[in-house]
């Protein structure tokens, strides 16, 4: 139902309603039907078509994290100062005989100067004591109005990186607000940034690390001198912002330090010049890493993301690993070639996650993710002399 | 470079992989071969195969990780390999085996055609094992799984240890898992015990108990002790009494032979059962180490005050099903079950009180109970607390408030639910509601088979969730006075309760004598 003249009480009593109807209705069908809470989910679209995908998501989300979703559809370029909301339940589907778990939406559809009274109506609409998420789907985030203004209340900004139309500025951007979100001095509060771009890269992420779970072959991790990272791109200009993180993980986690001038661009390919650390005491072991990070062409259907990301130790024994996209659509095959070693090689399914999967991932996060930290902050160093 | 200069590989310790750092699964294993005794058998097909293929869909195992099946049957590699493919189609909780992906599993299944009691075969057992280390970087890591009639452990584990593959040669690792039962009473249990641990130490020996690898069971531990508000309550002054229940719907189904000579306090009581009392009882552990949580288990069982025999016809109910009809088919009686004597006295339901003679549970009964073909497959542990201390509403209808309740579900439906009163919107009533936490519905993701996670911590080297040698004795020290008191009874007027109904009359005389009653499941 719409509220033509927004005003928080009225959107309660709204809510109210809601509530009491799906319980009589519920009583009639000998259902019961239990009101679940435990986050609030803020996200902000632009058009309804991103609306409506957005209102789905929240739906789904219901299953994992039952959530009042605030939706903002902020359309600023509109003459007419008009604003809406209303409100639904989004109610998961269950056996017969299970109570319905049920959380609810608000949707504020705002035109014109009216979008300055979003942030506002977003505030007074939060419940209590529940952790407050903001999703900022879209290429510039961080351009966002809402941001500064809900900034106070947030516990954790949801963006994407693979969305950046300025990859390398955008990754700056990210590092800068993780670093200082621009709470007010003094502020005991913290504010955690995901980007759904690094949560796709978790299955890479995995199938790397398990090469080194073994034990005769953790030695060589401290070895590697050569990255090779290929990927995909999606339709119009090349993002490397999953390279460069891929980058950032890998220097971050193994201690290389980026040269002096570390990035160079040769054609497409980004060339990353860092130095590894010694091996134990002897100082001459530290080598020069050199990573490159390199558009390929997929398959017509091949969606876009990571390829292949290859690891080699050239210097001494060699020891190769590379996971690849497969033939066989959403599998991996993961090599290990090792002087003295056999070959070890295998299939492993490495599907692209949906984008609930990653944002559901994402919410099971209670604090700040170190790991995606120091990998934003060193890819951002590659990204700042791209700028 | 060379080889030296990277130093030897550690071979101890945990391992320090950098990568690792801030990902949600935990490590995964070494490369090992598995050898499965018994792979022709119901076990390997049902659980264990489909739990290695989804532990390999999930991305748990490592590349060069292998099966060798071993047993009698005249059978090759791909023979072998056919099938496991229809096994894991079959009985797979992700479905039928992806092509593609079977064909990369499939790549590290062998077949080693020998007999249990043949010394021949335990030395082509060794060079078969040598050759897969060779080509598929196993490290001579290996595990062996003893699934096969339990007649069979004790030449098996000989066996294995007159051929010297009791230990890995070239510094890999050597773990066995042994499957219940594991005795059938506490001098066998020793017997065995001591003919196992004369060929493998006791941090090889993994005796798996499934239920343990149910989630809902894990979570007892993380329910209990990573939650403040729970501890508190958990003691002798604020709950009434514990009731833990194991039921199954279905009858002896193809195990009458192994049943008979069993029954239901054998197959159900002292592993399954005695594995929930412990970890709803034990006192918080000083480490979450396989060590530090067993050894809280094992106080525990030391601390339950023994059943004689002469106590065990009045601390205990027995049952066996006569014909009757579950869900609405009919079933024949126990009795009638193929390989079942027609004059058995085995029991099908057993039910017992023990109490826990320690600080924290001194006068707080548990009860045991656990049956075949009742009306449900259920299982679960729940804490009743003991009613408010007075009755603040004695003038409106709430007399028959009923108390508190945590119900801890293991089966079907894995979660946790608490009832408590609450009143009814309008009216001077009191009701009880409750607030449920489901696996099913709360998480988003399937929780993975009790044998996967078994599997895979038994490959870690994470003995945790298995069951120790004293553990294991000090179960059936408990329990074998009980069964030495029921062989020296009057034999029973069996069958006593109909299948498809909640067990003999006699349980429910057995709780309302302390005032008590079963719940309702």
């Amino acid at each position: 139902m719409h509220v033509t003249r927004v005003d928080i009480s009225a959107i309660e009593r709204e809510l109210q309603q809601l509530w009491q109807e799906r319980a009589s209705e519920a009583a009639r069908t000998g259902q019961a039907v239990t009101r679940a809470l435990t986050l609030n989910l803020v996200a902000r679209a632009t058009e309804p078509q991103l609306a409506e995908r957005i209102s789905a998501m929240a739906h789904e989300l219901m299953a994992s994290h039952p959530n009042r979703a605030i939706l903002a559809i902020c359309r600023p370029a509109a003459d007419a100062p008009q604003i809406d909301a209303w409100v639904q339940a989004n109610c998961l589907l269950t056996a017969p005989g299970v109570p319905q778990v049920c959380g609810e939406q608000i949707t504020i559809d705002a035109h014109g100067a009216a979008t300055a009274q979003v942030a506002s109506l977003i505030l007074a609409l939060l419940v209590p004591d529940l952790p407050v998420v903001l999703w900022l789907p879209g290429a510039t985030p961080f351009n966002e109005p809402l941001l500064p203004r809900l900034i106070g209340v947030l516990d954790r900004l949801i963006v994407d990186s693979r969305e950046l139309d300025e990859p390398a500025r955008g990754l700056v951007r990210m590092a800068a607000f993780e670093r200082d979100p621009g709470l007010p001095a003094g502020s005991a509060r913290r504010v955690a940034l995901s980007d759904l771009g690094w949560a796709a890269l978790t299955p890479w992420r995995e199938l790397t690390a398990q090469f080194f779970d073994t034990r005769p072959l953790l030695p060589h991790l401290r070895r590697i001198d050569r990255v090779a990272i290929d990927y995909v791109p999606a339709p119009g200009p090349p993002n490397p912002a999953a390279g460069l993180l891929v980058a950032g993980w890998l220097a971050s986690c193994l201690g290389w330090t980026p040269l002096e001038d570390a990035v160079r661009v040769v054609g497409d390919t980004l060339q990353l010049q860092l130095r590894r650390p010694a091996l134990g005491d002897d100082p001459n072991t530290s080598r020069p890493v050199m990573i490159s990070i390199t558009p390929v062409t997929g398959t017509p259907d091949a969606p876009a993301g990571l390829a292949a990301l290859r690891l080699q130790a050239l210097d001494g024994v060699t020891a190769d690993f590379r996971v690849a996209r497969a033939d066989t659509a959403g599998h991996v095959f993961t090599t290990a070639v090792i002087a003295g070693h056999p070959p070890l090689h295998r299939l492993a399914r490495c599907a692209e996650p949906a984008l609930i999967d990653l944002l559901a991932a994402e919410l099971r996060l209670l604090s700040r993710d170190h790991t995606f930290s120091a990998a934003l902050h060193m890819a951002a160093r590659f990204a700042s002399q791209l700028v | 470079m060379s080889n030296e200069a990277l130093g030897p590989p550690p071979t101890t310790g945990p391992l320090d992989n950098p990568l690792r750092t801030g990902l949600r699964l935990g490590r995964t294993p070494e490369p090992c071969t598995m050898v499965i005794f018994g792979a022709s058998g119901d076990l390997t097909s049902r659980k264990l195969v489909p739990a290695l293929y989804n532990l390999a869909r999930e991305r748990r195992l490592p590349a060069g990780f292998s099966v060798l099946g071993f047993a009698r049957r005249a059978w090759d590699d791909n023979a072998f390999r056919e099938v496991l493919h229809a096994a894991v189609t079959a009985n797979s909780r992700s479905g039928p085996a992806e092509p593609d992906l079977w064909a990369s599993f499939a790549e590290g299944i062998f077949y080693h055609r020998a007999s249990f009691d043949e010394p021949a075969g335990y030395t082509t057992l060794g060079a078969r094992l040598a050759a897969i280390d060779s080509e598929r970087d196993t490290g001579g890591n290996r595990v062996f799984y003893l699934a096969t009639p339990p007649e069979a452990y004790a030449e098996i584990v000989a066996q294995l240890g007159a051929h010297g593959l009791n230990r890995s040669s070239n510094g890999g690792w050597t773990r066995i898992i042994i499957e219940k039962p594991f005795g059938h009473d506490l001098e066998s249990a020793r017997a065995l015990n001591r003919q196992v641990l004369a060929v493998f130490d006791e941090q090889q020996v993994y005796r798996i108990d499934h239920y343990l690898g149910k989630e809902t069971v894990q979570n007892l531990l993380v329910f209990r002790f990573a939650n403040g508000i729970f501890e508190p309550v958990w003691n002798r002054r604020y709950v009434d009494h514990v009731q833990l229940t194991v039921a199954e719907s279905i009858g002896v189904e193809d195990r009458g032979g192994y049943y008979d000579r069993a029954g239901a306090l054998r197959d159900m009581i002292q592993n399954h059962l005695t594995q929930l009392l412990t970890l709803t009882a034990m006192e918080p552990p000083v480490a979450y180490d396989p060590d530090a949580v067993r050894d809280e288990k094992v106080k525990v069982l030391r601390a339950i005050r023994p059943i004689s025999p002469a106590e065990a016809l009045t601390a205990t109910v027995r049952g066996q099903y006569g014909p009757g009809s579950i869900s609405g088919h009919p079933v024949g009686g126990y009795r009638a079950e193929r390989a079942v004597a027609s004059t058995s006295q085995t029991e099908t339901y057993v039910a017992l009180r023990l109490f826990i003679e320690n600080w924290r549970w001194a006068g707080v009964p548990f009860y045991l109970r656990s049956g075949k073909a009742l009306p449900r497959r259920v299982s679960e542990i729940a804490v009743q607390f003991r009613s408010a201390p007075t009755m603040l509403f004695a003038d409106t209808p709430v007399n028959a408030i009923e108390p508190n309740v945590l119900a801890i579900k293991i089966q079907p439906d894995e979660g946790i639910s608490l009832t408590f009163g609450s009143k009814v919107p309008g009216q001077a009533q009191i009701r009880p509601v409750s607030m449920d936490f489901r696996y099913g519905t709360s998480f988003g993701v399937a929780s993975p088979e009790a044998y996967e996670r078994l599997l895979l911590d038994c490959m870690l080297g994470d003995g945790t969730l298995f069951t120790r040698r004293d553990e294991v004795e000090a179960s059936w020290a408990l329990l074998t006075p009980i069964l030495q008191g029921w062989a020296a009874a009057e034999p029973l007027p069996f069958p006593n309760y109909e299948a498809g109904t909640w067990g003999p009359a006699a349980a429910d005389a057995f709780m309302a004598r302390d005032g008590r009653a079963w719940r309702r499941l």
